[in-house]
């Protein structure tokens, strides 16, 4: 501590703060403005989703409280405190100071403790899970479908929804749910991990292969005919980005209808794939000639059937059909040995081909 | 501890040209040879990303041939950026500095040094080369099986087993780096260089060498059994055989969280001795700094399942509680930083703006990051762009910017000439407003529910504009790249000649010419504090 700095002009300080205030009354304008609205989340659609709406506002709140400090302080040091053609002696060497130190550890561990049990206590009611939910739900994620299965008070099934997407145009697909009442909804993956996400929910969960994970979610009654947009959100292959869902919010009334609407449409067709059908074709000769595999399937879903051989490799890889439609698939001529036909689409979809 | 009075015929080299780059074990060259490729693989990687933006750019799939290729873009960008990039650089520029500032002719071991260094190249050989071998991996950088094991519609063909080959290559030669660069900050320190006086930047690559020699194994045996599970018919992640494909993820995060550490640890080096010297003062708490150092590296291995919220499978107050306790030491690191520039005189060369830039925007990478502390919070922003945004304010606005910072300070010692200031300050803007215009509005794009790595989106989900703006900031920070390739390309030529010590270092890098003789020194300066240039400058007392 050699040498004092020269005396700095009382002008850097007001220049200095004034950007400061400045920067301070941009942000305060944004929020005010309403400009500020994207970056919060949208609206919560569930009881969960307003909790946890509740907790983003106030963790929010400290971000850019500590934000506009910090910030502050570079840009205050940054204008006030620049290097002058008349500063040849050193500043002040300022090794520290253990108070300050003291200060800025303990203020921001208080804080983050106070979020920990805030976040804590969101956690416990939106992670609660009923013993006796109001409505269940058996989601099937697939590569790259989406099924609910509705279930009753016993977890036994009673109807299948294969189209997960609400249609604008038909009106039809979608997951239809009864606001006010408490929802389960049990995860279960054929092949690799997915995630349902509902943006509206401020929700999601993984769906993991071998683990079956629940959650539980209560509609608001206010959102009773809306229609929420769902979609995979971990990556799940070549069809991750079309593997949408919708969640619809009916009245309980309107929603007794749908069920029975799905319930008596899932009697009317034979049980739908895609779970774990296998085929066995067995084609004689040197020759394999064209074989007709049925696959009985919905409409709305697509389906192809592939051939590779017993290394792995994909022989022949055919155009995917509609389901509920019909086609021919031509093979080139395979030596003897066994093969397994398969959809692309739906890894579960496998059968033994034996040519001999 | 022996002299280090040299032999001055030690100074010229017996080898010439390309040769003696080829076989040197000479730690400063062997620091070059790493920084310039990892800026090459920088320059890969960042086209893949431009690729990616520019398919994002609106709804519909019009510049991608499928989602495969789309998926194997990502894929790429994420591997290359983070294990060619980012932890090669950080590794480089702390290979150039760690012997000098410490006062020591050399790495402890300069041919496994230059072992390490010519893993790196050829591992990222192999992952390009995947384009050319029927497919990249496609998977996403995270590779979680059962979509990165075999099967038609999940990773089928080498793509996926040449990124874990690479991988582990990478790994091993992080592996050797680190114990070389502990065994020379241990046992090579220059007499009166004791640990409390040691420059920040040797601290950081202290305790991120303790990080790689205990977590790089963790990730290798991950990679290992993925291996088994494509190639040998094994089961370890299979749950349909008893496996568990959680499992991959517990492994795989307890190194790639510390890993974060590992990338970001020296870049907060780099600026700690960046923001001193430029505003000529000494860093604020020195010691504090390196215990807040010290303990992210030890909170750093205890909040891996904080990127497995949404599982269902992890206790989640623990690590909820731990991952917010990252933010105290580093609190602790940013107003020490702060109060470095509070009441100095501050000289705003091209180092110290890429260092206010750090500053800047790891203050929101942190901020941000602590939205996803709170859990139920993270149920909604997890795998959105949120995610996205918080990552890139960490390792780009933190790491990269961090890197520049670097390489603006030690270009004048490297190669003997400056940098062109004017062309620096023009990288400078078009890389902050860039980065900020492509990655702030990920925020407000994960808000409204855009999840990561889709090829494509609705035009009715109201996600349009911000995609927009992310795809134009892109392009910004591309074209960022071309003043400071200009700039390299020139001031090799032309640049202003550096002389010892342009900036009035503090550290002992500073003593020596630019470029410093082979072994470094012919004297040193007494050591008698964390500063001993700044000492010789202005004489104990002003300390």
């Amino acid at each position: 501590m050699s040498s004092t700095p020269r005396k700095r002009p009382a002008s850097d300080a007001l220049v200095a703060g004034a950007v400061v205030a400045i920067l301070v009354a941009l942000v305060v304008a944004v929020f005010l403005t309403g400009a500020g609205n994207s970056l919060y989340p949208p609206a919560a659609a569930t009881t969960q989703g307003r909790d946890i709406r509740g907790l983003y506002d106030i963790v929010f709140a400290l971000a850019i409280g500590i934000f506009l400090l910090v910030e502050g302080l570079i840009v205050w040091s940054v204008i006030r405190y620049r290097r002058r053609p008349g500063d040849i002696e050193l500043p002040a060497q300022t090794h520290g100071n253990n108070v300050a130190e003291i200060v800025w550890t303990v203020v921001p561990t208080a804080i983050v403790l106070f979020l920990f049990v805030i976040s804590w206590q969101s956690l416990s009611r939106v992670d609660a899970i009923s013993a006796k939910p109001d409505i269940r739900i058996h989601a099937i994620a697939g590569q790259f479908q989406w099924q609910f299965e509705y279930l009753d008070a016993n977890g036994t099934k009673v109807a299948t929804q294969l189209a997960p997407a609400y249609d604008t145009n038909t009106g039809a697909g979608g997951m239809a749910v009864p606001v006010g009442r408490s929802v389960q909804v049990t995860l279960d993956s054929p092949d690799v991990i997915h995630a349902f996400y509902v943006p509206r929910f401020l929700f999601k969960r993984d769906v993991v292969p071998g683990q079956t994970n629940r959650f539980e979610f209560t509609v608001e009654p206010s959102e009773a005919g809306q229609v929420f947009r769902g979609q995979c959100a971990e990556l799940c292959g070549i069809g991750h980005r079309a593997m949408l869902l919708s969640v619809i919010a009916l009245t309980p009334a309107d929603y007794d209808a749908w069920l029975q609407g799905l319930i008596e449409k899932s009697n009317a067709t034979p049980e739908p794939l895609p779970s774990g059908t296998v085929l066995n074709v067995t084609a004689e000769g040197v020759k394999f000639d064209t074989a007709a595999l049925e696959v009985p399937a919905p409409p709305g879903i697509t389906h192809d059937v592939d051939i590779r051989d017993g290394g792995g490799a994909v022989l022949a890889a055919k155009d995917t059909i509609d389901g509920g439609t019909s086609t021919n698939y031509s093979y080139e001529p395979m030596q003897a040995g066994t093969y397994t036909f398969f959809c692309s689409i739906h890894s579960n979809m496998t059968g033994t081909l034996t040519v001999k | 501890m022996a002299t280090h009075a040299l032999n001055p015929a030690a100074s010229t080299y017996a080898r010439g040209g390309l040769y003696e780059w080829l076989a040197t074990t000479d730690h400063k060259k062997i620091g070059i040879m790493y920084v310039v490729n990892s800026m090459l693989f920088f320059l890969v990687g960042g086209v893949l990303a431009l690729v990616v933006r520019t398919e994002l750019a609106t709804p519909g799939i019009q510049f991608l041939a499928d989602e495969r290729v789309y998926n194997e873009m990502f894929t790429m960008h994420a591997t290359l950026m983070i294990f060619v990039f980012i932890i090669p650089m950080l590794a480089g520029l702390g290979n150039y500095a760690v012997p000098l500032q410490i006062g020591a002719p050399d790495m402890a071991f300069p041919r496994i040094n230059a072992l390490s260094f010519w893993m790196l190249p050829l591992a990222g050989i192999l992952l390009i080369s995947s384009f050319f071998t029927g497919g990249a991996a496609a998977a996403g950088w995270t590779s979680y099986p059962p979509l990165s094991g075999e099967g038609p519609l999940n990773s089928p063909g080498s793509g996926q087993d040449l990124w874990i080959v690479s991988l582990i290559l990478i790994g091993t030669s992080s592996i050797l780096g680190a114990i070389n660069f502990l065994v020379t900050i241990f046992k090579m320190r220059a007499p009166g260089m004791t640990l409390f006086r040691m420059p920040i930047m040797v601290w950081t690559i202290l305790v991120t060498s303790v990080l790689v020699l205990m977590a790089t194994p963790v990730i290798t045996s991950a990679l290992v059994m993925l291996f088994i599970d494509r190639n040998l018919g094994g089961h370890f992640f299979d749950p349909f055989a008893g496996g568990s494909a959680v499992l991959y993820q517990n492994i795989f995060w307890f190194y790639s969280h510390p890993a974060v550490y590992v990338m970001v640890l020296p870049a907060m080096g780099v600026i700690s001795e960046v923001l001193p010297v430029f505003s000529r003062k000494p860093l604020f708490g020195y010691r504090a700094f390196v215990f807040a150092t010290a303990g992210i590296g030890a909170l750093g291995f205890s909040v891996w399942a904080h990127h497995m919220f949404t599982t269902g499978a992890v206790f989640l107050p623990f690590f909820a509680l731990l991952t917010f306790m990252i933010a105290i030491p580093t609190g602790v690191k940013m107003f020490n930083w702060v109060f470095t520039l509070f009441r100095g005189q501050l000289t705003f060369s091209t180092p110290l703006i890429f260092a206010l830039g750090f500053l800047t925007m790891f203050l929101i990478g942190g901020i941000n990051g602590a939205f996803s502390a709170a859990v139920p919070v993270d149920f909604a922003l997890h795998d959105t762009y949120w995610v996205v945004a918080h990552l890139h304010y960490v390792l780009f606005g933190g790491s990269v910017f961090g890197v520049f910072a670097g390489i603006y300070y030690w270009f004048p010692k490297m190669t003997g000439r400056m940098l062109d200031e004017g062309l620096g300050k023009i990288q400078f803007v078009l890389m902050f407003v860039g980065f900020n215009l492509t990655f702030f509005p990920m925020h407000m794009l994960g808000l409204a529910g855009m999840p990561r790595r889709i090829a494509d989106y609705a035009g009715d989900a109201g996600w349009n504009e911000w995609n927009i703006a992310a795809t134009v900031g892109g392009f910004m920070i591309a074209a960022s790249m071309l003043p400071f390739l200009w700039n390299v390309f020139i001031s090799l030529r032309n640049g202003k000649v550096a002389g010892d010590d342009p900036w009035e270092g503090n550290t002992l890098e500073w003593a020596t010419s630019s470029p410093p003789p082979p072994y470094n020194f012919d004297s040193l300066p007494e050591i008698r504090s964390e500063r001993p240039l700044f000492d010789a400058r202005h004489g104990q007392t002003a300390h």
